[in-house]
């Protein structure tokens, strides 16, 4: 098929870009790294009458990290920059890990994190840290700012919590906590490059030896990336064992709600669902207690 | 061992600097004044007669020039087997029926992409459909429905083979075993998606440029199709990226492009997108392998019987040759004393299969070396050792069908078993760990002329010049395998040139030597190499006689083209430099140009092929055990590919293989449903990336085949095969999981551990 006429506007400013989108109406779409976006415009599956690009506004560019607030990464920072950011690496690992996974050099140095949320594929391979990490988004319109909890924001398949007025502005993610770890595990049936099948990211902290902050999210397994809460409760306030991470792995298992399709069967996901939480448990645990002292 | 200028080193490929520098234009980089874009329109169901057609709304649409369909065409049918014109099953565009999700109902010429794109969508085809058959077994059915009228069973070709006493094999045999092999259609996926443009000058003949390997293939089934002579259709082949099979008949488009240009008098081009590769491209066979093989307690092998069922799609394609060749396949390798093999080729109403890297290899052989390592396991003997009792050697002869002149078997099983340090590694490998062995050999072109050509398999011209540069015309096809680079090196060697004295022309069906039959099986260094010898000898007669003139040579006295001279051997003094000797050839001639012709038919070489390679190759894996996913740690191969020309070409078709061994065994494959591919670009077929490639040794064992050009055969397909079977070997060694059915997916690995354990 032919793809449909669309006016570009690349404005320099916030403001500019709020109000092109206001003014764009329906057909009105923001253009990140475009990785997403014209794909699916290029089958029809998107359509848009007016692109409002917003990697020219220097505003939203760039990671930003304080030690009692946490990260800040503005919309308009490409996933390349995460994976590869001295602060995100350190004190964020999960983080970069996801990042890192994601998708091949190309598409890291075109596509932005905030278009990988935006996008909400099930299978998106940064939602899953950040929702275990308990990230929020902050979201701008010509009416204001307000900021919502990542767990809020995903609807559907290809839908988020955003108005059509609205420009996800930054993703924050508060500092890790005293004795606390995450990890990012994944699998997909081409090995190093690929779409993950199963994604699952995982938070704990350690009170004295109680499992404090448990926070299982799994992606792929259902129509938007999803917290396994039942998993988490079992866990929550409980002591570490290994039998005691399988017990929760296989409850997130049960939880989960995949489909068969061209990448692996629903039965091999739900399966490996217990698999890679017991070992995003294992690695968090193993991290949280490195970072008893820090 | 000879030793060699030129040859057996590492020359730099000829096209390699202008590929990297993106210089190197390939068809779609052409563009003429005027130049149109087409589009084809495909069908969108999977077996359907068509009722009626209205391209009115699209002709109507602005920029749109010409839109055609099967009823506007002359209606010739075409296929590669002429000798057979029943086999000739396929028109340009479907004529009353279509046969597959893809097949090409309509085309279309625009100012621009768009307007081609919509003018697609303006096409009204109004269908009447037909129950679809999507497996051979449905196809085969007492009452199925049929495909094409012609075949009433579904079944195009078939093919025996038959020698020895097979059932006295099996009752002198103290083990047999049974087993069904299922191996699924993979994609070529080359880089390069098919692109053609055409242009009518102004006596109305054709010019294509197209993305082929066989240029004089379609110019031959193109002129038949147009109803044009021959001659009235000139075949350019420029740069191409890759066919590995998917690429050596005539193709829709390139009818769609000459003919839309005869009609519309402006240069026409259609380019596929991936999608439509992966859609309607051709792919490697799917089959069903059934085989019964009988041995001694020793291991001796004493019988096999081997069913072949291939699921060929819509069309014949290649099909018929690859039914023929995975019966050749199935008795090599090994000496079997007892032989049977039925090959039966069947229509599904799914994209049509054809040939493919290996050609019928990498599916025939993937049952004998899984098999052969099952045999061992339960024989108790190890299956370096059952190999190596029971293989090839120099000088065996399959009966009927060829002596095998040179192999190097045995050696290249010793050697990649010392290389990978095989009996240790087995002994001291951790659960998930594993170790396995494929083994291969494949031909080096074909002696067999279902194209009905009448003239001979390779040609070369070679014009002399006093400046001392020669200039080598070919119609053979470099499609990115190197075969300029590898033929240049040939006859540099033989004229004692440097590779910079040469220029070559190659693959315009038009300005080169009739014939060369194109790129596949493997036919071209020993085929086209063997021309330029041919051609060359011929040069060299006349040049020796100069200078035999000139010193008033003893006739005794040998004389000898090197470094830039034609002198007598042993006499460097007697003689003169390459270019003052074609000076002389010249003058003796009053001025006329200095022009030879050499030519290369196999002849009284058996059934299949003039030469054989041979090889083998031990995979490393490692299973993770909870989540099925096996990853290669390490490959080694020792190949018998005789005397090689180029060390790094040979070295870049062993990358290339592993990488689509690694693909055809563990992840690609085409996800259908009713005739519907589902994966359809590259994120949903699973190809292996350079992140996935193993590292890799490789041995090539000296050895020499008298039948090839300074001793070489082949090295481009034969080396896909080994690779699935070896892994599937390792897969076995790490976790107890036979696949017989593949890809061998991580759920399936997890699914057969799960099986073993009870
Ligand atoms: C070859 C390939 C491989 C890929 N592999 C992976 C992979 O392994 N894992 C993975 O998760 N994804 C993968 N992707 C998908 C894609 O690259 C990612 O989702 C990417 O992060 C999208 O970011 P973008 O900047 O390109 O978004 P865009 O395409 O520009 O936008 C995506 C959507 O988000 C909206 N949007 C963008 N920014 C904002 C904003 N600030 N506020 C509001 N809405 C916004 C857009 O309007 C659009 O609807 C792959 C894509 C390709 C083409």
């Amino acid at each position: 098929m032919r793809l449909p006429k669309f006016d570009y506007v690349a404005p320099k400013t916030l403001d500019e870009a709020l109000k092109a989108l206001t003014a764009g109406g329906e057909g009105c779409r923001l253009l990140a790294g475009g990785t997403d976006l014209m794909v699916k415009m290029g089958h029809g599956l998107t359509a848009a009458s007016l692109l409002v690009a917003i990697k020219g506004i220097e505003g939203l560019h760039g990671i930003r990290f304080d030690p009692s607030k946490g990260l800040s990464i503005g919309a308009a920072t490409l996933i390349a920059e995460v994976a590869e950011h001295p602060d995100v690496l350190k004190y964020y690992p999960a983080v970069a890990q996801a990042a890192r996974k994601t998708a091949n050099t190309q598409i890291r140095n075109m596509a932005t994190l905030a278009g990988n949320l935006c996008n909400a594929a099930p299978s998106a391979d940064n939602a899953p840290v950040l929702l275990a990490r308990g990230a929020e988004v902050e979201v701008v319109s010509q009416k204001g700012t307000r900021q919502l909890s990542l767990d809020d924001f995903f609807n559907g398949p290809g839908q988020t919590e955003l108005a059509r007025d609205e420009i996800l502005t930054q993703i924050l993610v508060p500092p890790a906590a005293k004795a606390s770890g995450a990890s990012y595990q994944w699998i997909s049936p081409r090995g190093k490059v690929d779409i993950s099948a199963v994604c699952v990211g995982v938070n704990l902290r350690l009170d004295g030896d109680v499992l404090k902050d448990v926070r299982i999210a799994l992606g792929a397994v259902a129509p938007t990336p999803m917290r396994a809460t039942e998993a988490e409760a079992l866990m929550e306030g409980a002591k570490w064992s290994e039998a005691l991470a399988e017990q929760v792995s296989a409850k997130a298992s049960e939880e989960s709600r995949p489909i068969t399709d061209v990448r692996a069967s629903a039965e091999y996901r739900r399966r490996m669902v217990s698999v890679l939480t017991r070992r995003a448990l294992e690695e968090a645990h193993a991290r949280a207690v490195e970072n008893w002292g820090v | 061992m000879q030793t060699y200028a030129i040859v057996g080193k590492n020359v730099p490929r000829n096209d390699a600097e202008a590929k990297a520098r993106g210089a190197a234009l390939y068809t779609d980089d052409l563009k003429l004044p005027g130049m149109l874009v087409g589009r084809i329109l495909r069908s969108p169901v999977a077996h359907a007669r068509i009722k009626h057609i209205d391209v009115s709304k699209a002709l109507a649409l602005p920029g749109v020039k010409c839109v055609i369909t099967g009823e506007d065409t002359p209606k010739v049918k075409y296929g590669n087997w002429r000798l057979f014109p029943d086999t000739q099953d396929e028109y340009p565009l479907a004529v009353d029926k279509v046969r597959f999700i893809g097949d090409e109902v309509a085309a279309v010429a625009a100012l621009d992409a768009d307007a081609a794109a919509e003018a697609l969508d303006l096409i009204e085809v109004e269908y009447e459909e037909l129950p679809g058959l999507f497996d051979t077994g449905a196809a085969t059915q007492e009452g199925a429905p049929v495909i094409h009228e012609y075949c009433p069973n579904n079944i195009s070709v078939n093919r025996k083979i038959q020698y020895g006493d097979i059932d006295k094999g099996f009752s002198e045999s103290d083990y047999i075993r049974e087993d069904t092999f299922h191996v699924h259609a993979v994609s070529h996926a080359y880089l390069e998606p098919c692109s053609s443009l055409a242009q009518v000058d102004l006596d109305g003949r054709i010019t294509l440029w197209t993305s082929t390997q066989t240029p004089y293939i379609v110019q031959c089934l193109l002129a038949s199709t147009l109803g044009m002579r021959e001659n009235d259709v000139r075949v350019i082949k420029p740069f191409v990226g890759g066919g590995f099979g998917g690429k050596m008949e005539l193709r829709p488009f390139e009818f769609c492009a000459a003919f839309l240009a005869k009609k519309t008098g402006r240069p026409v081009k259609f380019t596929l997108n991936r999608e439509e590769e992966f859609l309607t491209g051709r792919r490697r066979h799917a089959m069903t392998l059934h085989s019964k093989v009988g041995f001694k307690k020793d291991g001796t092998l004493m019988a096999k019987d081997l069913k072949i069922r291939l699921d060929g799609g819509a069309y014949n394609a290649m099909g018929p040759t690859a039914t023929f060749l995975c019966g050749n396949f199935g008795a090599m390798l090994y000496r079997y004393p007892n032989y049977r093999f039925l090959g039966e080729h069947v229509y599904t109403n799914k994209p049509p299969a054809s040939a493919m890297r290996g050609f019928g290899a990498p599916q025939s052989l993937y049952a004998t070396e899984v098999q052969m390592n099952m045999a061992a396991e339960e024989l108790g003997i190890d299956p370096v050792e059952i190999r190596l009792k029971n293989a090839q050697v120099t000088g065996d002869k399959i009966p009927d069908v060829a002596t095998i002149s040179s192999c190097a078997f045995k050696e290249s099983i010793q050697k990649v078993a010392e290389m990978s340090d095989w009996k240790n590694k087995r002994k001291n490998l951790k659960p998930g760990q594993g170790i396995g062995i494929g083994c291969y050999s494949f031909i080096s072109g074909g002696v067999f002329n279902w194209f009905n050509t009448q003239f001979p398999f390779s040609a070369a011209e070679i014009r002399a010049y006093a400046d001392g540069t020669v200039h080598y015309l070919t119609m053979a096809s470099d499609i990115g395998q190197g075969s300029d680079t590898v033929l240049k090196q040939i006859l540099a060697e033989e004229l004692g040139l440097r590779m910079e004295d040469i220029r070559i022309t190659s693959a315009d069906t038009a300005m080169t030597p009739q014939a060369d039959l194109g790129s596949w099986g493997s036919r071209v260094t020993l085929m086209a190499g063997n021309a330029i010898l041919d051609a060359a000898k011929k040069l060299k007669a006349q040049l020796f006689g100069a200078v035999s003139a000139r010193f008033n040579l003893n006739v005794i006295y040998e004389l000898e083209c090197k470094d830039g001279r034609v002198q007598a051997k042993g006499r460097p003094e007697k003689g003169v430099s390459f270019g003052e000797a074609v000076a002389m050839v010249q003058k003796a001639n009053r001025g006329e140009q200095v022009v030879v012709r050499g030519a290369y038919t196999p002849r009284d070489k058996g059934l299949v092929t003039p030469a054989f390679s041979f090889g083998a190759q031990v995979a490393e894996v490692e299973v993770d055990q909870e989540t099925g996913v096996a990853s290669v740690k390490q490959m080694w191969t020792a190949h018998d590919c005789g005397t090689v020309i180029n060390p790094k070409s040979v070295e870049g078709q062993l990358n290339g293989s592993i990488q689509m061994g690694l693909g055809y065994a563990l992840s690609e494959q085409f996800v259908m449903k009713d005739g519907q591919t589902l994966t359809t670009n590259f994120l949903d077929y699973k190809m292996p990336s350079a992140l996935d490639m193993p590292p890799s040794k490789v041995v090539h064992i000296d050895s020499y085949e008298p039948e090839g050009p300074m001793g070489a055969k082949e090295a481009g397909e034969g080396l896909v095969s080994p690779t699935a079977p070896a892994i599937a070997h390792a897969v076995h060694d790490a976790t107890g999981y036979w696949c017989k059915d593949l890809p061998i997916t991580p759920e399936k690995i997890l699914d057969g551990m799960k099986q073993n354990k009870k």
